[in-house]
């Protein structure tokens, strides 16, 4: 290990940037300005900071994808292997500089795994003689071999971004950069990932710069962390208790769709918090579907009339502007609902011009206003940062304090930590139950099956439990 | 011999299929098109593997199209030397020609279409890729019309039942499944760059797509047709005197 840090330290600087300002041109002020920023062969860093600060853009400006593809001004230098960036050819860097980007489902152009391998080798100008050598030596190192003439639409968001690693992978780069590859899955296949990565990291030593928000994940991957600027000021949880007088708001009698949901009964109370966890493909969307009245195949649900707020929320809109947008079923308090969940400054504004967390509130304000006071929402945690996490808390504490009901389906436990007051999981169409939140936490078999892992502060409650082994 | 036609180079394919229509357009006879029609299909039973339900289901319009012609020119026409004549011309045409763009759909992998076309016809790998991207896109497109409208229809939208108002409701679903495909999009041309793509033509290419034996006697064979059609044409009695 000392001799290990000993090389590090005495290796040149593959990535040296210096008094660097940059700025899109449409915006007034830099998105960052005069960094400085270091990285030596060898080193696997991770750049981390709130939402905004810029760290995509940075690292653009590492694989040349940025100033030329947003028309950026760049001031300060930015040298790459001894060079300064701006002298390398369109293309020139990406052989030595590769990347892996968040979302699994839009970084692919071909359909099939060797297409996409080719792809690369092909911009490369490799000699196709050496291709077929080259891809075979690189699905063994990668463990991919099977998937070899797979369709990559059909693969699952894991093996996605590790066939997207080997293609950034049979460049045989010297410095591998990572976008918050983890963003998109659920955090068991995160850690597969990173394991998976580790081991095949250990076999070529090449620098590695990532962003990722979530650094517990990667269980001391990196040598280093870079952070780009302070985090805010972390909020405080906000206590809530859902007074055990309050009444059942939301009533779910042998709700069923054959043959993918078996039929569930449930309850919930008004003003309390919900999550809906487990593995892809258990049924989450479909049992959310169903409540809205979408393709149920028997049972009934009270009320009949529920909110849906899907991943993406401007799949509702239907307007030109955010006050016709609650208008639009009817409502008669729109003006009050504006002002309670903050929307007045951009009433008028087109509901797809406002940021993320606003679009949500729109599409929460909306299904508010046409009297839906029981709200479930798809994976509204998937691919957030920490900053819009808490936004997305504040607002469901908030709401549900006006006795607004919630039922979340998400895969993101320190989050359920911090606002469910029930637990509902649910496993190959089955509810295996409801639990309270410690009580889930706890158990780890439970946790295991449902492909899910407690709270960063989970420990605290396992301590308590009996230590136990690892189920699976 | 019965996969010759998959098996042909897929310019190669389009040129000679191409040509062919061209050279159609210039016999108006019933005969020229009514056997090149059969040649047509004859030339997929024998070189191709094509599943005929599926065929016959696509033919269909075209079908009830060539119907449509042949009914209104006999109907409307004002050529009245030989209406029959002239409305079967037209329908015959209607026929060869859409089963000829079926047989090219049929036998070519679209890939392969797109890369044949980067190789053979010097098409610039820019626009060659962001096909094939867009292809990829389909399906996940797909889904989300679906996704989106589902999540309307809680809203209050109800589908519309006459077809106008139908496709007028649309647009509800079009934008923001067209604001979410540009971000794809961009999001996809960034993944692109980072591999090094450049759009330069000088590239390598794994999966050389070539040209061969199969392509010449396929060609011939489309040749022979053409010339037997045209023939058909000028010999065939007329349908009225």
């Amino acid at each position: 290990m000392v001799m290990r840090l000993q090389n590090v330290m005495r290796m040149p600087d593959v990535i040296d940037l210096q008094n660097v300002s940059f700025q899109f041109p449409e915006s007034e002020k830099p998105l960052f300005s005069r960094l400085d920023f270091h990285v030596k062969q060898g080193e696997k860093v991770v750049i981390t900071g709130p939402s905004g600060c810029g760290k995509s853009s940075l690292l653009y400006l590492l694989n040349r994808l940025y100033p030329a593809n947003c028309d950026g001004i760049l001031s300060g230098s930015v040298t790459l292997f001894g060079r300064d960036a701006s002298e390398y050819e369109p293309g020139e860097i990406n052989k030595r500089i590769a990347t892996v980007f968040q979302d699994p489902d839009s970084q692919f152009c071909m359909p099939t795994v060797e297409e996409e391998l080719t792809f690369t080798l092909e911009n490369a100008k490799v000699p196709a003689g050496e291709m077929d050598q080259r891809i075979t030596a690189v699905l063994e190192e990668t463990g991919l071999s099977d998937f070899r003439h797979a369709v990559i639409q059909t693969l699952s968001g894991g093996q996605k971004q590790r066939v997207a690693t080997a293609c950034a992978w049979i460049m045989e780069p010297d410095i591998l950069l990572l976008d918050e590859p983890l963003t998109h899955l659920d955090p068991v296949t995160a850690k597969e990932f990173v394991a998976w990565l580790n081991k095949l990291h250990a076999s070529r030593d090449l620098t590695v710069v990532a962003i990722d928000h979530q650094v517990a994940l990667w269980d001391g991957f990196f040598d280093r962390e870079w952070q780009m600027e302070a985090p805010k000021q972390e909020r405080p949880q906000v206590l809530r208790q859902v007074s055990s007088e309050a009444a059942v708001s939301l009533e779910v009698h042998e709700l069923a769709v054959s043959p993918i949901l078996s039929p569930v009964s449930f309850s919930l109370k008004e003003g309390s918090i919900g999550v809906l966890a487990g593995p892809n493909g258990s049924g989450k969307s479909t049992l959310l579907k169903a409540l809205c009245g979408l393709k149920s195949t028997g049972g009934s649900v009270k009320p009949d009339r529920i909110g849906y707020v899907p991943q993406s929320p401007e799949f509702l809109f239907l307007t030109k502007s955010v006050r016709e947008e609650l208008a639009f079923g009817g409502g008669s308090n729109v003006d009050q609902m504006l002002e309670r969940l903050y929307l007045n400054e951009v009433a008028d504004a087109h509901p797809f011009a406002v940021s993320h967390g606003q679009k949500r509130r729109v599409a929460i304000g909306a299904m508010l206003c046409d009297g839906r006071p029981v709200i479930v929402m798809d994976e509204p945690t998937a691919g957030q940062d920490a900053a819009a996490l808490q936004e997305l808390e504040s607002l469901l504490v908030e709401q549900a304090s006006e006795g607004v009901t919630f039922l979340i389906v998400t895969h993101d436990m320190n989050f359920a930590a911090r606002v469910a007051d029930q637990v509902l999981l649910l496993r190959e169409g089955q509810l295996t139950g409801i639990f309270t939140p410690e009580k889930v936490w706890q158990d780890e078999k439970l946790l295991c099956e449902h492909r899910l892992l407690p709270p960063a502060g989970g420990e605290r409650y396992a301590a308590v439990a009996s230590p136990h082994e690892s189920f699976c | 011999m019965r996969q010759w036609l998959h098996r042909m180079n897929p310019s190669v394919k389009f040129v000679i299929i191409t040509i062919s229509m061209i050279t159609m357009a210039f016999f108006f006879n019933p005969w020229t098109p009514l056997v090149f029609f059969f040649g047509v299909v004859l030339f997929q039973l024998a070189f191709a593997k094509v599943s005929w339900k599926i065929w016959g289901l696509m033919m269909l319009p075209f079908l009830l199209g060539a119907i449509g012609y042949f009914w209104t020119t006999l109907v409307f026409g004002n050529d009245n030397a030989d209406p029959i004549g002239t409305a079967l011309s037209l329908s015959f045409r209607v026929l060869a020609f859409s089963s000829l763009s079926l047989l090219f759909v049929f036998t070519t992998k679209p890939v392969d279409f797109i890369l044949s076309l980067m190789q053979q016809l010097k098409l610039s790998p820019k626009i060659a890729y962001s096909i094939l991207v867009g292809y990829q896109f389909l399906p996940v497109l797909k889904d989300e019309f679906v996704q989106i409208q589902q999540a309307q229809q809680l809203r209050g939208i109800v589908k519309p039942k006459s077809p106008v108002k139908g496709i007028l409701a649309m647009r509800h679903v079009l934008i923001p499944m067209l604001a979410g495909a540009v971000r794809k999009a961009e999001r996809t041309a960034f993944a692109m760059e980072a591999r090094g793509f450049t759009g330069d033509s000088d590239r390598t290419f794994y999966k050389r797509v070539t040209i061969g034996r199969t392509d010449f006697w396929m060609t011939v064979m489309f040749v022979l047709l053409v010339l037997i059609s045209i023939y058909a044409g000028i010999t065939g009695p007329a349908i009225q005197k």
